[in-house]
């Protein structure tokens, strides 16, 4: 019953808007492994999806195969199709570099480049743009703005990135990422390193950031998922257990898997 | 509730019995150290004055300088660093980045810990078959070369070391925002590792300013003046080696004076080396 109910309710949380991300019978294996099992699902456009499930369970795997950033090691392949706007980003003939800067992301801990805040943002987008300094100025002060940074380090632009605070920090990374006018940014664990204050900040800016990009995020913290996100989609043991509206995920789950998840009786 | 007091007791004293080795042996180490810092000051000391270096080393029984040891050992050091340092930095950068879950990166890991541990009369050897006997003749140049292979297993090692414990997330950020890898490399973790490859770097050229071996089998020596690199040109450990050994006092007093030149000179490169790890470790 619940296989045959599926298909509709994918259709369901996605009549909200047009598909960016749609995955197709994904696989994804670590050597030998199978960490990800025929995982289909399409994510709307300009909307927040939140990716949960117990530490494992292949969340943050699933998301790093959207920018395809795990081929930065050895003996990690995916099989099957992610189209971004109808195209597959696994095919061979995908370029990296382009498809990165369309897909942003942000880690869990805080990675701020080993240079100044200016330069943190200015590194991205003189990879692909020629501009000049004072479009560069504006560019900066736009992206700090947008990741509600700027009132706090407009006057220290020149200090290094890692002397801001942990949660500074990630709003930097933030600020860089839309700084390079992605379409997507993925998002890993963004708030999991950090205070209840900082991560307060990081939720209203994400829900601010869905007006213009579609946004996905992974995390442990299923309070989160539910403040943050439009869909959830419950994940365990390589498998997409189940993907709807947020809030049918937390009142109504389909799946008695879900429920045990979200009640907190495992996981 | 006694058992745990006789314990205790015990432990109390096997970890002063412990402390007072462990100090012994640290206090040891230092002595020595001291002692000879202690000898070189004494004895080199005095002897220093303008004219060891203004002046060419003398013959014996005549007073002189190292002016000519002191420029051959700057010379051949530079050369060395030159030569040395891109290839160390190059092979490192290889071994840490590009080639990181290679089979090739732990051969030449291993084969570069054989290098860094050999003895440095063997390179001097190896160089004189491969240079000296071809060109007939010792030179600066062949001396430059020695010490260039003595750079390199150095400066492959820091600078592999310190790619390493920059951390992967970083990459992953550089990559993520769409930088090509060779910029990643270049903006971002070399930026990282920075102050620990420099340290690396100062490291080498500290090791190869006191090197004697390499050196007597390739540049040998030379009495004079001579900027001529296709020449045998004098440096400061060799002329050490052969003053220190003769009859003569003036000769004696100058190899006391140029061993106290090195020992400060690496003394002051490692204190700058551990001032750059240092700062970086403040952050």
């Amino acid at each position: 019953m619940s296989q045959m109910l599926s298909p509709d309710m994918t259709i369901a949380a996605e009549a909200v808007a047009k598909a960016k991300i749609e995955v197709k019978n994904l696989n994804f294996y670590y050597g030998q492994s199978k960490a990800l099992k025929d995982i289909t699902l399409s994510l709307p456009e300009r909307s927040v999806t939140a990716f949960i499930g117990p530490s494992g369970c292949g969340k943050s795997t699933l998301l790093r195969v959207f920018n395809r950033i795990y081929e930065l090691y050895p003996k990690q392949t995916a099989e099957g199709q992610v189209l971004l706007d109808g195209q597959n980003v696994l095919d061979r003939s995908q370029d990296l570099n382009l498809l990165r800067t369309k897909i942003g992301m942000v880690f869990q801990k805080p990675t701020p480049f080993p240079m100044s805040i200016y330069e943190n943002i200015a590194f991205g987008v003189r990879l692909y743009e020629k501009i000049s300094k004072a479009e560069m100025d504006g560019r900066v002060e736009q992206a700090l703005k947008r990741a509600a940074l700027w009132t706090e380090v407009k006057d220290k632009l020149n200090a290094s990135g890692l002397s801001l605070s942990g949660g500074q920090q990630q709003r930097l990374c933030i600020a860089r990422t839309v700084a390079v006018k992605p379409e997507v940014i993925l998002l890993d664990e963004p708030a999991s390193a950090l205070d209840p204050l900082s991560t307060a900040k990081i939720e209203e800016l994400i829900d601010e950031l869905q007006a213009d990009y579609t946004i996905v995020i992974v995390t442990h913290n299923m309070q989160q998922a539910a403040r943050v996100s439009k869909q959830t989609a419950f994940m365990y043991l390589g498998e997409l257990v189940e993907f709807d509206k947020t809030e049918k995920i937390f009142t109504s789950p389909r799946e008695k898997r879900t429920q045990d998840y979200i009640t907190g009786r495992f996981g | 509730m006694s058992t745990a007091a006789s314990l205790h007791q015990r432990r109390k004293r096997k970890n002063g019995v412990m402390m007072t080795l462990c100090v012994a042996a640290a206090g040891i180490g230092l002595a020595w150290l001291a002692l000879i810092l202690g000898a070189l000051l004494y004895k080199g000391l005095s002897g220093v004055n303008l004219a060891v270096f203004t002046e060419m080393t003398p013959p014996p029984g005549d007073a002189g300088g190292l002016l000519n040891a002191i420029y051959g050992s700057i010379v051949m050091t530079i050369i060395g660093i030159i030569v040395g340092t891109p290839i160390g930095v190059l092979a490192g950068t290889y071994m840490a980045e590009y080639g990181r879950f290679s089979k090739l990166t732990t051969v030449v890991r291993f084969i570069n810990d054989i290098l860094l541990s050999a003895p440095s009369i063997i390179i001097g050897l190896f160089v004189y078959e491969l240079m000296v006997r071809p060109m007939g003749h010792f030179s600066a140049i062949a001396g430059a070369v020695a010490l260039a292979i003595l750079v390199i297993p150095v400066v492959v090692r820091t600078t592999e070391d310190m790619l390493n414990l920059v951390p992967n997330a970083l990459r992953e950020a550089g990559t993520a925002i769409g930088a090509p890898r060779w910029v990643v490399i270049r903006s971002v973790a070399y930026r990282a590792a920075m102050s620990g490859i420099v340290t690396g770097i100062l490291l080498a050229i500290a090791r190869i300013s006191g090197e004697t071996a390499p050196l007597l089998f390739t540049a040998l020596n030379n009495q004079f003046w001579s900027s001529n690199l296709n020449a045998p040109m004098a440096s400061l450990p060799v002329t050490i080696f052969q003053f220190a050994l003769s009859p003569y006092e003036e000769w004696q007093q100058l190899a006391w004076t140029g061993a106290l030149i090195i020992t400060l000179t690496v003394l002051a490169l490692s204190i700058f080396a551990r001032s750059l790890t240092g700062r970086r470790e403040d952050k």
